[in-house]
């Protein structure tokens, strides 16, 4: 079906097209404690292709996509076509090239076959060997594994083929003392199964269940420091991230510019960020983004001042960048301060939240404690209840990170990040 | 005029039906879910326009769910032939033999279930609609939405963007066993006005939307939407930082509907009482809220977004009292949980779409009526926030904690609005004291559908919540 669809796309006449072709082979296990809820498979395949046409003697160029269904008659994939070739029309954007085919499409990309029953098996042997307590133990959990074949077409030229694995658990970890009982989730996501770190993590959480249940309400900090030390300090990597997107800069949603640190007098450390190709076990790692870009590591920010803007083509475009590409894995360098500094004096680490949240746009943080650690200089209290807020306009001015780094699937960032006076609400009347 | 019927899924239903009869050798059920929805999104703002046939729901394929020994497992595909019936039943049989082999060599336990029964049912359900995403005129939409975001612009020096979304989804979905042969057809839309504003280097976005069972002709409603939109955005660029602390409250209808959603949407999906994941289980008959509180949940409660004949699992849809006047009275439940339970189903079986499993979910989540007006209600508040705009919640059914985030708070003192704006603000709770605390409710009510749930942090639906205003206490930051 595929090449029918190309061939259609080329006699359609249109100015341009992309077409991106998945093949996914899918395995899922879902249990309740360790009984198997049910088991499910899945092989599917979706096509999505977007056409481009210019409008008014090429002053302006419109897009329409759609995913045409690979039982599509040559017939019905015309008339699809045929409509996309119209609407495309419709809208009119400031015109852009496509992607061009560069040496970077020739190289060698990942094509050995994912082994998708024994990342499955790995992941089934994993959850049985769990460090479970009569207080600590497994509710539930659900494992998805995926071979994907990714294929990306256009109309410059590119047709790259790579093939990874794609997999997710998500695990509920209950814990439970005098007769009450809390519970903790977590979702990870990698490439195979990465056993001992799934359950390092996973025996961490349980004692953090365990200590859920011997929380005090937390205290009405009103200004303190907060640390993060677990994978939600990747939504506050994300803003540095977002802030530098093609996009975000060209709405003018940013106002961060080449050249000029982010923030005037930072005190603490200057954030450093690299969009990296590859990533150990990442389930990101691709030779090409969405739009057939070759991804390639480009360091974003150095030193709190950001050296180059990154994103889809339409908008990298507008700002006139060259090789750009929509970033999928992300690399923080460490800061300058060992774990021993981060843990000195009073501060507060929060290690669950119910969703923690950072704006890229705004740059306000939120988050509801449903677990933190209040260091007090002398004694360490679980607490839970209140929240954190602030702004990441004022947190970047001082915030501080440690040498030591940590993966969290595509994402490897300081393992212990410290915000400054950040607004603390308390449980506590 | 009807929503029609898919005529691709007309096409395969014999072919479904003959793989139905041969998988049926095998295993004790079979059943199939097929689905062919159409959608169509555009997208216009100041500086990028686009045109999808792509919506949050639109799809294409088959899922096949079968039983033997205890045992549920699923097969999904979106290249059925009915040409090819045997050779897609030795695919299914393969894969499903090749996961058996691994789930016996790791020695994993089977959590044993009952069989679905499989009463006959007929059903050939064609909505009412007035327009249909893939034949409505895009070019007079295109330049509908245009005008809007350009009239957005216009509204205030501070505009930087304005964008005018409308996407419309015509769902078609066939359940089939042995003895059902059930076909929905029906339309949904929804729109968002976006405001973003800037001034001084902070900017500010105020939204607004609409929704309905309904075509295209929805976004007639937009133009009111905006005009909104804009006044929330450029009100946001002088709100000042909330006191934390207790206040008294007053919930718009969209904060209403984020509370009901969070406190017992969740918290009586009853998949999670076969988990025991929620607290809600050992609530049943018991109070949860004040006497004014009474919610109900159901794909039949009203017509939106997600209000469909029968679920995903080929139960009819219902309209469940999960609370009445402050007595938690039941739960939502799929089929395979109502099984485990020993109870009957809800119609609240639903997939993200074929490719998913099926899990209890909301359809639409909603408070009742009171008798109180918003003027008696403000007038009543010593010293409060009228809370305006969702931006997301999170539930915690196992503990009842609640966390919704909100676009913002109108101050009320002295049982006057000071024309004071706080923004934004984190709610948290104990949902028991927060409904417990609920001591007036107004006597009209709003749904909204624009958004989506998640289950965990996947897994996304559309629903509905909604509400009157109410008058309750929370913890705002």
């Amino acid at each position: 079906m595929l090449d029918t669809i190309v061939k259609l796309l080329k006699e359609s006449g249109v100015h341009a097209w992309e077409l991106n072709d998945v093949k996914t082979e899918g395995w899922e296990f879902y249990f309740i404690r360790h009984e198997l809820d049910q088991n499910r498979a899945k092989h599917v395949e979706h096509i999505s292709v977007k056409v481009y046409q210019l409008i008014d003697d090429g002053k302006f160029m419109g897009s329409a996509s759609a995913e045409l269904p690979p039982t599509a008659t040559e017939d019905e994939a015309r008339r699809l076509i045929g409509d996309l070739a119209y609407r495309a029309t419709l809208v009119k954007n400031r015109p852009y090239p496509l992607n061009p085919l560069t040496e970077a499409h020739r190289e060698t990309l990942h094509s050995a076959p994912v082994d998708v029953s024994g990342i499955a098996r790995a992941f089934l042997e994993t959850m049985q060997q769990l460090p479970e307590t009569a207080t600590e133990d497994i509710n539930s959990y659900e494992i998805f594994v995926n071979a994907k074949t990714r294929r990306f077409l256009n109309s410059e030229g590119i047709d790259v083929e790579e093939i990874y694995p794609d997999s997710m658990i998500e695990v509920v970890v209950n814990a439970r003392r005098d007769g009450h009982e809390i519970e903790l989730y977590r979702n990870y996501q990698s490439g195979s199964c990465d056993a001992v770190g799934l359950k390092r993590d996973l025996a961490r959480t349980m004692q953090y269940g365990k200590d859920r249940l011997h929380t005090a309400p937390t205290p009405a900090l009103g200004q303190a420091d907060v640390l993060f030390t677990t994978s939600d300090a990747t939504r506050i990597y994300d803003y540095f991230v977002d802030r530098l997107s093609a996009q975000m800069v060209y709405l003018r949603m940013s106002d961060w510019q080449l050249g000029k640190p982010i923030a005037d007098e930072i005190k603490g450390d200057k954030v450093s960020v690299t969009l990296v190709r590859e990533l150990e076990n990442s389930s990101m790692n691709r030779a090409f983004d969405a739009e057939g870009a070759p991804i390639h590591d480009t360091v974003i920010l150095r030193a709190g001042v950001p050296e180059k803007y990154c994103g889809s083509r339409m908008f990298a475009s507008y700002l006139g960048l060259e090789d750009s590409f929509i970033p999928s894995n992300v690399l923080v360098e460490g800061g300058t301060h060992s774990e021993q500094e981060l843990r000195a004096g009073k501060y507060l680490e929060v290690v669950e939240f119910s969703d923690f949240q950072v704006d890229p746009m705004t740059g306000d943080i939120f988050g509801e404690i449903r677990l933190a650690y209040w260091h007090d200089g002398e004694r360490t209290v679980p607490v839970s209840g209140g929240s954190v807020s602030g702004s990441m306009h004022d947190f970047v001015k001082d915030m501080l990170l440690s040498e030591e780094s940590v993966q969290y699937n595509n994402y490897r960032i300081p393992a212990l990040t410290l915000l400054k006076n950040v607004t603390v609400t308390g449980a506590e009347s | 005029m009807k929503a029609p019927f898919s005529p691709y899924l007309s096409g395969i239903k014999a072919g479904l039906q003959e793989l139905i009869r041969i998988l049926r050798r095998e295993y004790d059920y079979v059943s199939i879910l097929a689905t062919d929805s159409r959608g169509l999104a555009v997208r216009i703002s100041q500086h990028a326009r686009s045109v999808a046939s792509e919506t949050m729901t639109t799809e294409r394929g088959v899922v096949v769910r079968v039983y033997k020994n205890g045992q549920y497992s699923e097969y999904a595909l979106n290249e059925f032939d009915p040409g090819q019936v045997e050779e897609t039943a030795d695919q299914i049989l393969t894969a499903l033999r090749k996961q058996q082999s691994i789930l016996d060599a790791t020695g994993s336990k089977v959590y044993n279930t009952a069989m679905l029964r499989d009463e006959p049912v007929t059903l050939f359900v064609e909505k009412e609609t007035e327009q249909l995403p893939e034949t409505t005129d895009v070019r007079k939409l295109v330049e509908k939405l245009g005008a809007l975001s350009d009239a957005g612009m216009a509204m205030s020096e501070h505009m930087i963007e304005c964008m005018a979304n409308a996407q419309s989804t015509h769902i078609c979905k066939m359940f089939l066993t042995e003895h059902r042969d059930m076909c929905q057809s029906y339309v949904y839309s929804e729109g968002t006005a976006v405001a973003v504003v800037s001034r001084d280097g902070r900017n500010q976005i105020g939204y607004e939307g609409v929704s309905g069972l309904c075509g295209p002709e929805l976004f007639d409603q937009l133009q009111d939407k905006m005009t909104k939109s804009v006044a929330m955005a450029v009100e946001l660029l002088d709100a000042g930082r909330i006191e934390p602390g207790e206040y008294e409250i007053i919930a718009s209808p969209e904060v209403t509907g984020l509370i009901a959603h969070e406190a017992f949407g969740h918290g009586v999906e009853m998949d999670m009482f076969v988990k025991n994941r929620a607290l809600g289980k050992e609530y049943v008959d018991r109070r949860v809220g004040s006497d004014l509180v009474t919610m109900h949940e159901g794909a039949l409660c009203t017509d939106n977004v997600t209000s469909y004949a029968f679920d995903d699992e080929g139960t009819l849809a219902g309209d469940v009292v999960e609370i009445d006047h402050g007595i938690l009275k039941t739960g939502i439940c799929d089929a395979l949980a109502a099984l485990r339970l020993g109870t009957e189903p809800t119609g609240n079986g639903k997939r993200e779409n074929f490719e998913h499993k099926a899990y209890t979910r909301m359809t639409n989540t909603i408070f009742d009526s009171g008798d109180s007006t918003l003027e008696e209600m403000i007038a009543s508040i010593r010293h409060g926030y009228l809370l305006e705009g969702m931006e997301s919640g999170m539930e915690d059914p196992k503990h009842w904690g609640i966390q919704c985030i909100i676009k913002m708070g109108r101050e009320i003192k002295d049982g006057r609005l000071t024309g004071k704006i706080v923004a934004p603000i984190i709610m948290t709770g104990y949902v028991p004291d927060l409904l417990g605390n609920i001591s007036m409710l107004s006597g009209d009510r709003e749904i909204f559908g624009t958004g989506g749930c998640g289950k965990g942090y996947k897994e996304w639906v559309k629903v509905t919540d909604g509400g009157p205003y109410l008058k309750t206490k929370a913890r705002l930051g």
